[in-house]
């Protein structure tokens, strides 16, 4: 019985985060034999390593911590009679013929065959390219989290964190907790990446968040003895001449997670580029089936989100998974949970997962966030878009505008009001504004593509008909672009006219100049440095599979995990076409290295 | 002919080295179409051996050829593509096959390789690592070795551009258009383009090309599972093969160990997944022969495709029915090993009608009609 159900279980959960666990207990409540398998020692996934009070929806555990999350679910799924667990057992590979699986404690690989599965496998971390990249004490935040939550160890004293996301900001809030010093926090946008209470936390306890900086190498011999940060430019190139050493001996790189998606890759089923939801991810339907009929996806896997949203995603696509294998109706359960979700989804920090999931044609409908898509009809028209949503004291806007049609009214802290039919789309305002809020917009400008203005205060100034990268609202290289015209002014606001695919218009809101930012490995198992890829482009390998196969970018244990997304990076910055043209390296199983013992059949098993 | 236009369609190493080979023959007029990315076929995802010891005439002569051409490539074309003669090792387990040994030894020295017949005890001696339980005998040719595939591959290919050849990847020949028994010209996305001869380097879509061209060939195309393990200090120097154990191992310059083997219950198609059952059997095949590997770890296993031809030999030459077009395609598992000779030989069939190294007519598509000899050697 209990092998049958390992073996021939009719629903294959991998991963037990709270996408994982969340389904489990649909399924088994509906009395679905189902096994659920996870790589770690303990079930729960990232929520193990949350100290902190989770925001969201009551019925998904809001203001509770966590780890105590992680308890109560996994409390849950141990009482049901459905579920079996297995911890320390990660999955290597979905094949044709099975779904392999290693257990690392009995260090053997054995398979499943199971009837749907639903991966959950959520994201790993990214890495980045700096000279002493491979020195012991450079961690990601993830191994940090887990280190000092999970198991009460400090790896160091003095810590840099790279990266001021949600998660750089919290880690480094738990540190200072755990009796670390914190040294400082670089960022190299202008601005602060996550949530302004999580920044103000941090704040509030002296850890300077110094925005514009990047780490330039680590220094050391042996381990991390210190780092050099600096100044970027617009480039995001550091300024030689603001260089300066920090002593640190942990190096903590907190720049964003990517979807785990090499299982499903492998499984078949499309993936596609959407840098809202943090890079390559599955296409997938509202009941989270992938484009393979009996694979779904939860979780950060399907998109960098949140553990409510996980939650619910687990529950839909169990449901879904229940209503197929018992041919059942539950979709007045589903639909409760889609209205929970398109809740917890129309806010304004959802928007860009609201932007990502658009593009897969999936669409959730946003409150009070002013859009031009707001304003039908007017797709013809060259008008402002004004991205303050603050109330902040300021109304350049207002007084610039020849026509009236801003109004900020009698309290400047107002967020400033527009009427489209007063406005002539002459661009003062954009020109005008301190806080570089507006853009010029027209959707409709020739064919597919759409015209935007983006204000400029770099130089030197592109010029009409340069190609130039297109950046999102977090810098993310998302297109090339053309520079369609320049309109130079006194204030040093320059507005930069570009026109770029129509689907991007709602994203594009800055422009670089392509240009390579050389730094120091961009594989560690196969010592492949920037400059290696540079002169490899240069060489004529300018197709990603290509220049992989030259320089065995990703070939190492690591399976392309770190590499691949580095170097697709610099084939986009140096040749200006965008990650949506190229394609991810593809995923070739084992995921990670696994022994030919492990592997080898004989007397002492079934083979 | 050296100004007529030549149109080559594939970009695997086999249709690179024709474009390299008609370029440095002086055509000047050569368009490669490629519809993926070079090396994106069999060639990117084979295991670069590079072997002389075959059981049909033909096959000896013609890899013979190629190993003289791979001992230059690097003065020839400037590109080292790790190139090692480490030597084949084949193992005999039964007596059947180690009669059958003895007499292919024979007939490749008849072709002046030089060949030894190895006892399980020498082998022991020459290479302790490998357990020889139940072999009944080894042959081993010193200079049969391995290269990197990828790198041979874009060495031809970048050789090609800068000596003129218009190579084109990402662009799919959708169209060949004929008139009377000759191609006319083809169709991609980039649009016409007339052509006085048309060749046909697509391996596993060699009989989909024939068929466009309103010919035929009759070749089927098989998936082959291969994976290869993280890299360790070099010690294995030559491969490693067995027929009727069916597998083949070598370790690359670089370090890691590249394996496969083959699978009777295959279908022919196309199909690029792996299964857990080969990963299965070749471990549990390969750690009793090789019992180092036992501690080392798989990191990496795809597929590729072997096209197949009915007796396992390429077809190369000009085609039955339409004048113009030229194939070099079925290579099964030798189509690496055996590009430099083919790439030569049938650049020189095109431009002068007739080819200095290698007699072709062994491997005319007419020889079908004719009684087969099959290439037993193979996995
Ligand atoms: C610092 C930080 C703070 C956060 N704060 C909040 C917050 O306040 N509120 C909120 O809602 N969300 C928060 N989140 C986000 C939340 O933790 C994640 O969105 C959520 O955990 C995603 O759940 P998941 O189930 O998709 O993936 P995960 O929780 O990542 O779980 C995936 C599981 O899959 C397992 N796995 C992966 N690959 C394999 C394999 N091949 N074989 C077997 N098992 C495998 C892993 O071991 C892991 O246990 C935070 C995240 C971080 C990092
Ligand atoms: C697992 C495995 C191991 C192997 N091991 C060895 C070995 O050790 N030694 C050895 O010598 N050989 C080996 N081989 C065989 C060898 O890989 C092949 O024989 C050889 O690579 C064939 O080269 P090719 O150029 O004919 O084919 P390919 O490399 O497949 O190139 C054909 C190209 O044509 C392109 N194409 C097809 N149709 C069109 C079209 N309509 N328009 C444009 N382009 C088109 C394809 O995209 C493809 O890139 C192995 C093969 C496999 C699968
Ligand atoms: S575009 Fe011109 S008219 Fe319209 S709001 Fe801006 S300044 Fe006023
Ligand atoms: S000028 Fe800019 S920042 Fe100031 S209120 Fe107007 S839109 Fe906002």
């Amino acid at each position: 019985m209990k092998m049958e159900h390992i073996e021939r279980p009719e629903l294959l959960i991998i991963g037990g985060g709270p996408a994982g666990l969340s389904a489990a207990i649909v399924a088994s409540n509906h009395g679905v034999r189902t096994l659920l398998v996870d790589e770690g020692v303990k079930l729960g996934g990232q929520l193990v390593k949350q100290t902190h009070k989770f925001f969201g929806d009551e019925e998904f555990y809001a203001s509770k911590r966590g780890f105590e999350i992680a308890d109560i679910l996994v409390d849950e799924v141990k009482r049901s009679p459905n579920v079996l667990t297995l911890t320390q057992t990660s999955v290597i590979g979905i094949y044709e013929d099975a779904v392999g699986v290693y257990d690392r404690t009995k260090e053997k690989v054995f398979s499943i065959l199971p009837g749907y599965i639903l991966v959950a496998a959520g994201a790993s971390e990214r890495f980045l390219s700096f000279p002493g990249n491979d020195l012991p004490g450079i961690y990601g935040a993830g191994a940090v989290q887990t280190l000092v939550n999970q198991y009460g160890v400090l790896p160091g004293k003095r810590f840099l964190i790279v990266g001021s996301g949600n998660i750089g900001l919290i880690l480094a809030y738990q540190l200072y907790q755990a009796g670390a010093d914190v040294v400082a926090i670089v960022e190299i946008t202008d601005r602060i990446g996550g949530y302004e209470v999580h920044a103000a936390k941090v704040k509030r306890l002296g850890i300077p968040v110094l925005t514009n900086h990047t780490l330039v190498r680590a220094i050391g011999q042996e381990r991390v003895r210190g780092a050099v940060i600096a100044k970027v430019d617009e480039h995001y190139s550091p300024i030689p001449s603001t260089e300066r050493e920090l002593v640190v001996d942990v190096i903590c790189l907190a720049v964003g997670l990517v979807p785990s998606v090499e299982l499903v890759m492998q499984a078949g089923a499309e993936l596609i580029y959407v840098n809202e939801l943090g890079g390559y991810v599955p296409r997938r339907d509202f009941r989270m089936r992938t484009t393979v009929d009996n694979l779904f996806v939860a979780g950060d896997l399907a998109g960098i989100e949140e553990a409510t949203t996980a939650m619910i995603e687990g529950k839909i696509a169990a449901l879904t998974i229940v209503e197929e294998l018992r041919n059942l109706d539950l979709s007045e359960e589903i639909e409760r949970l889609q209205k929970k979700l398109s809740i917890f989804r129309s806010g304004p920090t959802s928007e860009k997962v609201r932007r990502g999931l658009e593009k897969m044609g999936i669409h959730y409908e946003g409150v009070s966030f002013q859009n031009v898509k707001q304003t039908p009809g007017l797709e013809h028209k060259l008008k402002p878009v004004i991205e303050c949503f603050q109330p902040i004291p300021c109304n350049p806007c207002e007084t610039s505008c020849p026509t009236g049609a801003i109004v900020v009214g009698d309290n400047i802290n107002n967020p400033p009001k527009i009427d489209y039919e007063k406005c002539t789309g002459c661009g003062i305002c954009a020109i005008s504004c301190p806080g570089l809020a507006i853009f010029m917009i027209q959707e409709d400008y020739t064919g597919n593509r759409s015209l935007i203005g983006v204000p400029y205060e770099f130089l030197p100034l592109p010029q009409k008909g340069d190609v130039v990268l297109a950046l999102d609202r977090d810098g993310n290289i998302v297109s090339n672009a053309v520079v369609e015209k320049v309109i130079k002014s006194k204030n040093l606001t320059n507005l930069v006219y570009i026109s770029i695919d129509r689907d991007l218009a709602h994203s594009v809101r800055q422009i670089v100049m392509p240009e390579s930012k050389p730094a120091s490995y961009v594989c560690r198992c196969e010592d492949v440095t920037v400059e290696d890829v540079m002169r490899a482009i240069d060489a004529g390998f300018t197709d990603y599979e290509e220049l992989r196969r030259y320089l065995r970018i990703g070939m190492g244990p690591c399976g392309g995990r770190t590499c691949s997304s580095l170097a697709l990076n610099l084939l986009t910055r140096k040749t200006g076409r965008s990650p949506y043209e190229l394609r991810p390296q593809i995923s070739r199983p084992p995921i990670f290295p696994v022994p030919f013992a492990s592997l080898k059949g004989g007397e002492e098993d079934e083979g | 002919m050296r100004d007529k236009s030549i149109v080559i369609i594939g970009g695997g190493i086999i249709g690179a080295s024709i474009a390299y080979h008609l370029a440095i023959m002086g055509a000047k007029n050569v368009v490669l179409f490629e519809k993926n990315y070079v090396s994106s076929g069999a060639t990117g995802r084979c295991g670069g051996g590079i072997r002389q010891q075959w059981s049909a005439r033909g096959n000896v002569r013609l890899a013979m050829r190629s190993v003289r051409k791979f001992e230059t490539f690097k003065q020839e074309l400037g590109w080292d593509i790790e190139y090692r003669q480490g030597g084949y090792l084949l193992l005999a387990y039964t007596e059947e096959e180690a009669e059958s040994f003895e007499n292919n030894v024979k007939m490749q020295r008849e072709e002046g390789l030089h060949v030894e017949i190895l006892t399980p005890e020498s082998i022991k001696r020459r290479f302790p690592y490998v357990n020889t339980t139940g072999v009944l005998l080894g042959t081993f040719c010193p200079t049969d070795g391995h290269a990197n595939p990828h790198l041979a591959n874009f060495a031809y290919i970048q050789r090609a551009r800068e000596l003129g050849v218009e190579v084109y990847t990402h662009t799919e020949v959708t169209v060949v258009e004929t008139s009377s028994n000759r191609v006319t010209g083809i169709q991609t996305k980039r649009g016409y383009l007339k052509c006085d001869v048309l060749v046909n380097a697509s391996g596993a879509w060699s009989k989909d090309v024939a068929n466009m061209a309103g010919s035929d060939l009759p070749t089927e195309s098989y998936r082959h599972q291969i994976l290869v393990t993280e890299p360790v200090e070099n010690f294995m120097t030559p491969l490693i093969m067995s027929f009727s154990k069916n597998f083949y191992i070598r370790q690359t310059l670089h370090g890691s160990f590249l394996m496969g083997q083959g699978d009777p219950d295959e279908k022919p198609g196309i199909n690029y997944r792996t299964t857990l059952r080969f990963e299965k059997e070749i471990a549990t095949k390969l750690t009793t022969v090789l019992p180092f590997l036992r501690n080392m770890r798989i990191v990496r296993h795809w597929s590729g495709h072997y096209n197949m031809s009915p007796d396992a030999q390429p077809i190369i030459g000009r085609d039955r029915n339409v004048e113009n077009l030229f194939h070099a395609v079925g290579f099964s598992g030798h189509g690496f090993m055996l590009a430099p000779a083919v790439g030569e030989a049938l650049a020189e069939m095109i431009l002068t009608g007739k080819t200095s190294h290698i007699d072709l007519s062994d491997f005319d598509m007419n020889r079908f009609e004719r009684k087969l000899v099959k290439e037993k050697n193979v996995v």
